[in-house]
């Protein structure tokens, strides 16, 4: 079981109803983590997968700071999801 | 008044000092060659404008300029104003509203204003009629009373442009403003509004504009809306700031280790931090209202606020961006917004630029920090970051537009206050070519230090775009080929690398240039719209009518660049001054491991950018061969006229 932090950004807060929080995940990647975001707050996949590509929406971007990386934008969902790590959704 | 074909340009030269006033139409020739606004502005500033022209005096011309897109759905109402900047760069920006379309519907593209006239005084335009008015009534008002006393006396519709006391009392880098809010021409507009004494230009119009082949704009304009819609845009900032603003910054420059904190000795700033004076809290306890500029599709990227409770139960303000977060939060180390909104509105109220006061108040913390600056020096205001008191801060603002006591120092800006202060606090001042930076760091984003080093206005992100779009698998390497850029997306992304960002930079200033001087919204350059001009350029020549291809429409781009170019090194500016702040150059960021930007990573940097736009690597001056396959022979002859050394 993985904890990362969490951060939700100016209209993904209309969804998740919150700035930010720590979850405990067994999330392997990204995606998986949307997946199971999308199941605790309805509309997360909508927002960020595009369903014709599976890939990251154009419209959409997610940071990523894995423990004792610089962060980084993210345009690949099946980054794999580390501990530690902060994961920051828009 | 009648209805004008959209392409038509029309000046009004204005002399305060004689009261003349003399109308010109331009040649369309230069609608080709310049296009409008911005472009226009470098091109007369060169002519009108040279090193013996006293920045303060009554041969320096203050531009205000609109353009062939102006007064139409794209242009947004942008307008251009520009100057000799009293540190002897160009002073150019832009602003929206609805002043510019106003401009055109009274007949007038550009006022040039020259002279000085002996008391205060208004500019008063109806439908292409000039009167020089007597403001003694207005001056010394705040720019919201100016605002407020002009419409009393001229009526509620008119547009108008005022100056603050600060630009009155030719404080440092003071814009011009209009709308409350908006301001333009940060680099010292105001100051030269203000040493014209120059209080207000109002304007009212009653024509109309007609586009040249309106199927063919509508059609353009469908597609150009495409790439702004919520639904089809394929850009990351457009649901963001379409809705929330630009002060959501606030917490992706803190997650990205890009929120300069405690005057840049930092990166990092606590997430609560901030968060409290990020775009949530801010959208929900304080704004009443938005507002959108002329045609502009998006709901609103300017809000109103009031601050609902405490101190400062009551105080209005308006446009809070993506800057003041900077300037009045982190980098005075304040997660109070309650705060950062007042120093804001005041600075809108006093018509002071934002960033001269935040980062000249996070100079001089940091000068009380290291014991350089003592409450003998500051008033007696304890003037520690983390802002214990308030109350003196706010004052201070007041005091540095109106130059009392302290506030006279600071009123300098930071370079010259250090240059008065001395003993090392020249180090801790951030600012290129005698003017401030702004909200975006250096350090882990060297297309970003390059482009705030070399801006021929001084620090300015409004001359480039950081890397768009925003995702690099957006537009292939073949389809940018295909448009004539010679650009690797995949580079611009790695902040950090310095490959490439010469080039890119040099891109981003070329179309970013050509959509200032259309002029357009650059707040809208999204999705593909500031790599793949077509959109633009499909716009323009169906709203002209000329006939131009592709190729010849981006050229105002780069003329503007080395116009503005050839502007400042005939004002003596040279390499050595295109560099980041000291404290970047020697400084390593501290926690995300963003080293210094040290001489073998920029200067690099610095001659792939002037290679790559045909400029001497070793002064910067562009070479004749370049300014020749431009049209810009007579600028090359009149630089080596000037003894400035033009390489062939």
């Amino acid at each position: 079981m993985k904890e990362v932090e969490l951060r939700y950004v100016a209209h993904i807060t209309d969804i998740t109803g919150c700035l930010k929080e720590r979850y405990r995940t067994d999330a392997a990647t990204l995606r998986d983590l949307v997946e199971e975001l999308d199941a605790r707050y309805g509309g997360f996949r909508e927002a960020f997968v595009d369903p014709a590509t599976g890939q990251l929406r154009w419209n959409a971007m997610i940071y990523y700071r894995g423990r004792g990386e610089v962060p980084a934008a993210v345009v690949d969902l099946d980054r794999p999801l580390g501990d530690g790590a902060a994961v920051t959704f828009w | 008044m009648a209805v004008r074909e959209a392409r038509e340009q029309v000046i009004l030269w204005v002399d305060l000092s004689d009261g003349s006033v003399r109308r010109e139409a331009l040649p369309e020739e230069w609608t080709r060659m310049y296009l409008g606004a911005r472009c226009v502005h470098a091109r007369l500033l060169f002519d009108h404008v040279g090193p013996q022209t006293d920045p303060l005096g009554p041969d320096n011309v203050l531009f205000l300029g609109t353009g062939p897109m102006d007064g139409l759905p794209v242009g947004m109402g942008r307008m251009s104003v520009a100057c000799k900047s009293p540190r002897r760069t160009v002073a150019e920006g832009s602003f929206g509203g609805f002043f510019g379309p106003e401009m055109r519907r009274a007949g007038v593209d550009y006022l040039a204003i020259r002279g000085q006239a002996d008391h205060p005084v208004y500019l008063y335009i109806e439908d292409g009629r000039v009167e020089i008015r007597d403001a003694r009534h207005l001056w010394g008002l705040k720019t919201h009373e100016t605002d407020a006393a002009l419409r009393r006396e001229l009526g509620a519709e008119v547009q108008l442009r005022y100056i603050g006391p600060a630009g009155e009392n030719l404080v440092h880098a003071s814009p011009i403003f209009g709308n409350l809010n908006q301001s333009g021409g940060r680099a010292g507009c105001g100051e030269v509004m203000g040493s014209k004494r120059l209080k207000a230009i109002a304007v009212r119009g009653t024509g109309g504009l007609r586009v040249a082949d309106y199927d063919a704009f509508l059609e353009a304009y469908k597609a150009f809306r495409e790439r702004l819609d919520l639904a089809t845009s394929r850009d990351p900032w457009t649901p963001v700031w379409s809705t929330y603003g630009a002060p959501v910054l606030a917490r992706l420059f803190a997650d990205m280790g890009n929120l300069m904190t405690r005057n840049a000795q930092e990166m990092g700033w606590p997430e609560d931090k901030a968060a409290r004076i990020s775009c949530e809290p801010y959208l929900e306890r304080y704004v009443t209202k938005a507002k959108a500029c002329f045609g502009c599709p998006w709901p609103a990227c300017q809000k109103l606020y009031e601050i609902p409770s405490g101190r400062w139960q009551g105080l209005k303000g308006g446009n809070y961006w993506a800057g003041q977060p900077v300037v009045f939060g982190s980098l005075l180390d304040n997660d109070d917004l309650d705060l950062v909104l007042v120093l804001s509105a005041l600075c809108n109220q006093y018509g002071l630029d934002i960033f001269h006061v935040g980062y000249t108040l996070a100079w001089a913390m940091e000068c009380v920090e290291r014991g350089i600056l003592t409450r003998a020096d500051t008033d007696g205001l304890d003037l520690r970051f983390g802002c214990p008191d308030k109350e003196g801060l706010v004052d201070l603002v007041r005091k540095i537009a109106l130059r009392e006591g302290f506030g006279a120092l600071l009123a300098l800006g930071c370079a010259e206050a250090a240059k008065v202060v001395g003993k090392g606090s020249e180090r801790y001042c951030l600012a290129v070519k005698g003017q401030e930076l702004e909200g975006i760091a250096q350090r882990n984003m060297y297309m970003v230090a390059l482009g705030i080093a070399v801006s021929e206005v001084g620090p300015d992100h409004t001359r480039w775009y950081p890397p768009y779009p925003c995702n690099p698998n957006l537009v292939s390497r073949e389809e940018l080929a295909a448009l004539g850029v010679d650009l690797d997306l995949r580079l611009a992304f790695q902040g950090r690398n310095p490959q490439e960002k010469g080039k890119l930079l040099r891109w981003f200033t070329i179309s970013r240039g050509v959509v200032e001087s259309l002029p357009g919204c650059v707040f809208l350059v999204r999705d593909t719209l500031g790599l793949d001009m077509r959109p633009w350029w499909r716009l323009f020549t169906a709203a002209t009518g000329l006939e131009m291809d592709y190729e010849e429409f981006l050229l105002p781009g780069e003329r503007v660049v080395n116009l503005e170019r050839a502007f400042i090194v005939r004002e003596g500016f040279r390499r050595e001054d295109d560099h980041p702040p000291l404290r970047m150059q020697l400084e390593d960021v501290p926690g995300f491991g963003y080293p210094r930007l040290a001489p073998e990573v920029f200067e690099p940097m610095l001659d792939e950018y002037y290679q790559a736009n045909g400029w001497s690597l070793r002064t910067s001056v562009p070479r004749r061969a370049t300014l020749e396959r431009l049209g810009l022979k007579d600028v090359a002859d009149a630089l080596a006229a000037a003894g400035v050394e033009v390489e062939p």
